[in-house]
């Protein structure tokens, strides 16, 4: 495959957490390519959720090369990370971790505001992502104003809304109900189809993976299976 | 990391914990009023001391006899002649006056008392407490009056009244005793008890008649303001060569030392204050840090920088302190509008009076020290805010995210 979005050659990831060793991930090799919405399974402890921050700079690997969009992840700096982060990744997690003093207009906003985007051109994306999310209507609630779905949906706008080369989820189906899910998957799959954003999605949940163009499955840290 | 995102972030997280943050404030300002009306009653002790001992017959800067101070006799005094003045910059000088000072014995029917007798032109003596004395009977009319003046406290000792006659026995320029009868022109009290019992005054001339002299023992010097004192001293110096001019930090070292401890009190209180204020300060911010330590995490996973997470907490905790100090000083002001006019000591007026304190105690507050508590509550709360900060950016944003 010529130039990846997301390279991994022989990625381990050992926690050495009370002394004894825990193996996360075991020399995984694994690509992710430009337009492709790829799921990450396997049962709890299978190094999908690792796999997943490896991949987006917030976990170092203890061996093995990882690369984004060209860019040698474990080579960086806490701060080149961070900026690797800001200008190349979007990331939905679990939890939605909307910032909960701003309110959906402003979370939306808060990235395009890290990398210094003018305040006319931040409000009118950050309001078309809300509102291709159809959120226009509570882009002014603070998040403990919004159900979990409207959470997720402001959190999924604020990782699209700066067009990074990767969206990341890990879990984001995890507090939804299933009409929920079925809604937010729905709207994933538009992204994927329509803006040919990429996804890399960690979940346990078969309707998840249903969805996603790949399926990834790990156990004990190794690919098991890889099928499209 | 945007200033104005930074500020915005700041500030509404302040409003998230409400109660706690009040309750923080409120101890910033109080500590703060604290501080700054600690300091006021300080500077007040301080103006006062200085403003007693410069009164009590001293002014800022005095020309003296070389021996006198040994020797305080007639013997060690000096002439100021006709037309004598002193060449000095007018906007600087509030007055000056010669006195002849000797000590003498005093005598009614019934007592006897030891007493500094002070020849004085009353005209010229504003510079001094005798300008804030209430007199029973008659002042000083001139210095040619050949009466005295006493004070409340030893007529009282000598059993005495206006219009009675008093025995004065002193020595002369040439070592002879003189003796004189005076009628008590004036009974004066004195705002300190103290000095009514210490000095006895009479005309200038009158008394250089009587020890048979034309010297005077001291030309005060009151100044308009203290920070006039080193040039006014020095250009006096240069002046009055052979003669010994002092300031009155020299005649009355003790009551200088107080007056400069003064200025290092009014940091000691403040960093014993504020320093026990900033541990609460700290255990505040680490706390309110560690409950956001998820959301800190999650910040830096969508990009911000470590270092903009520190700005976020500083910014925060400068905010609080910013309010505080604000607060504080407000506090400050209304409170010291309440007792600016003076506090009313007379009920321990016996025991100040021996401090050398005025019974009305007025507090005083200088821009400067303002300035110094609230520019160094900023800064001691921002320093207080790097510790919490450091720890909200010493986890790495997974290990933040997994709390």
């Amino acid at each position: 495959m010529e130039n990846p979005v997301v390279s991994c050659r022989g990625v381990s990831r050992v926690y050495d957490d009370d002394a004894v060793p825990v193996h996360a991930l075991r020399g995984v090799d694994f690509q992710l390519e430009q337009g492709e919405w790829v799921s990450l399974a396997g049962p709890s402890g299978s190094g999908k959720s690792t796999l997943l921050h490896v991949i987006g700079g917030l976990d170092q690997p203890t061996a093995g090369k990882v690369t984004v969009d060209d860019t040698e992840v474990t080579a960086l700096s806490e701060a080149q990370l961070s900026d690797l982060r800001l200008h190349k990744i979007g990331f939905v997690f679990q939890a939605y971790n909307l910032i909960p003093v701003l309110s959906a207009l402003e979370n939306v906003e808060f990235i395009m505001q890290l990398q210094g985007v003018a305040g006319a051109e931040r409000r009118q994306r950050a309001l078309e992502a809300l509102d291709s999310l159809g959120l226009a209507d509570l882009a002014d609630r603070r998040p403990g104003e919004m159900s979990g779905g409207q959470q997720q949906r402001a959190a999924i706008a604020r990782a699209i809304v700066t067009n990074p080369v990767l969206l990341l989820a890990d879990e984001p189906s995890a507090n939804l109900d299933t009409a929920t899910t079925v809604e937010l998957l729905d709207l994933l799959r538009k992204l994927n189809n329509e803006r040919g954003v990429t996804i890399l999605t960690a979940t346990h949940d078969p309707v998840v993976m249903s969805y996603t163009t790949r399926q990834v499955n790990l156990r004990d840290g190794n690919v098991v299976e890889d099928s499209t | 990391m945007p200033l104005k995102l930074l500020f915005q972030l700041s500030w509404r997280n302040l409003w998230r914990h409400r109660r706690r943050n009040t309750i923080l404030l409120i101890a910033i300002a109080i500590a703060v009023a604290g501080v700054v009306l600690l300091n006021s009653l300080l500077r007040g002790m301080q103006v006062d001391m200085e403003n007693s001992v410069i009164e009590n017959l001293t002014g800022h800067v005095k020309v003296l006899q070389p021996g006198y101070l040994d020797d305080p006799s007639v013997a060690n005094g000096f002439e100021v002649t006709e037309g004598w003045d002193l060449d000095l910059p007018p906007e600087a000088v509030a007055g000056w006056t010669s006195r002849v000072r000797v000590p003498a014995v005093i005598m009614s029917e019934r007592e006897t008392r030891g007493v500094q007798l002070v020849g004085i032109d009353p005209a010229r003596e504003h510079i001094s407490f005798l300008d804030d004395i209430v007199i029973e009977g008659e002042g000083l009319s001139g210095p040619d009056d050949r009466r005295v003046m006493v004070g409340a406290g030893l007529a009282e000792q000598l059993e005495t009244k206006v219009g009675r006659r008093l025995v004065l026995v002193m020595q002369g320029a040439d070592g002879r005793n003189r003796e004189a009868g005076y009628r008590i022109a004036g009974i004066y009290r004195a705002e300190i008890a103290g000095l009514e019992k210490a000095f006895v005054f009479t005309g200038e001339a009158t008394l250089q008649d009587l020890l048979d002299t034309l010297v005077v023992t001291e030309v005060s010097v009151r100044l308009t303001d203290s920070s006039h004192e080193a040039s006014i001293l020095g250009r006096m110096v240069d002046a009055f060569i052979g003669l010994d001019v002092r300031s009155w930090r020299e005649l009355e070292p003790q009551a200088a030392m107080l007056v400069e401890f003064m200025d290092n009190a009014v940091f000691i209180y403040f960093l014993v204050i504020m320093s026990a204020l900033v541990f609460g300060l700290v255990n505040t911010l680490v706390t309110a840090v560690m409950e956001r330590v998820r959301e800190l995490g999650m910040l830096r996973a969508l990009g911000m920088r470590p270092r903009s997470v520190v700005a976020q907490v500083v910014v925060e905790s400068s905010l609080i302190m910013l309010v505080g100090v604000a607060g504080g000083l407000l506090i400050a002001a209304g409170v010291y509008s309440l007792i600016a006019d003076g506090i009313d000591l007379t009920a321990f007026d016996d025991s100040l009076a021996s401090f050398g304190v005025r019974p009305i105690f007025v507090p005083v507050i200088q821009i400067g020290d303002v300035i110094l508590v609230a520019v160094l509550s900023l800064i001691l709360g921002l320093l207080a805010s790097f510790y919490p900060a450091r720890r909200a950016v010493k986890l790495k944003p997974l290990d933040a995210l997994r709390r």
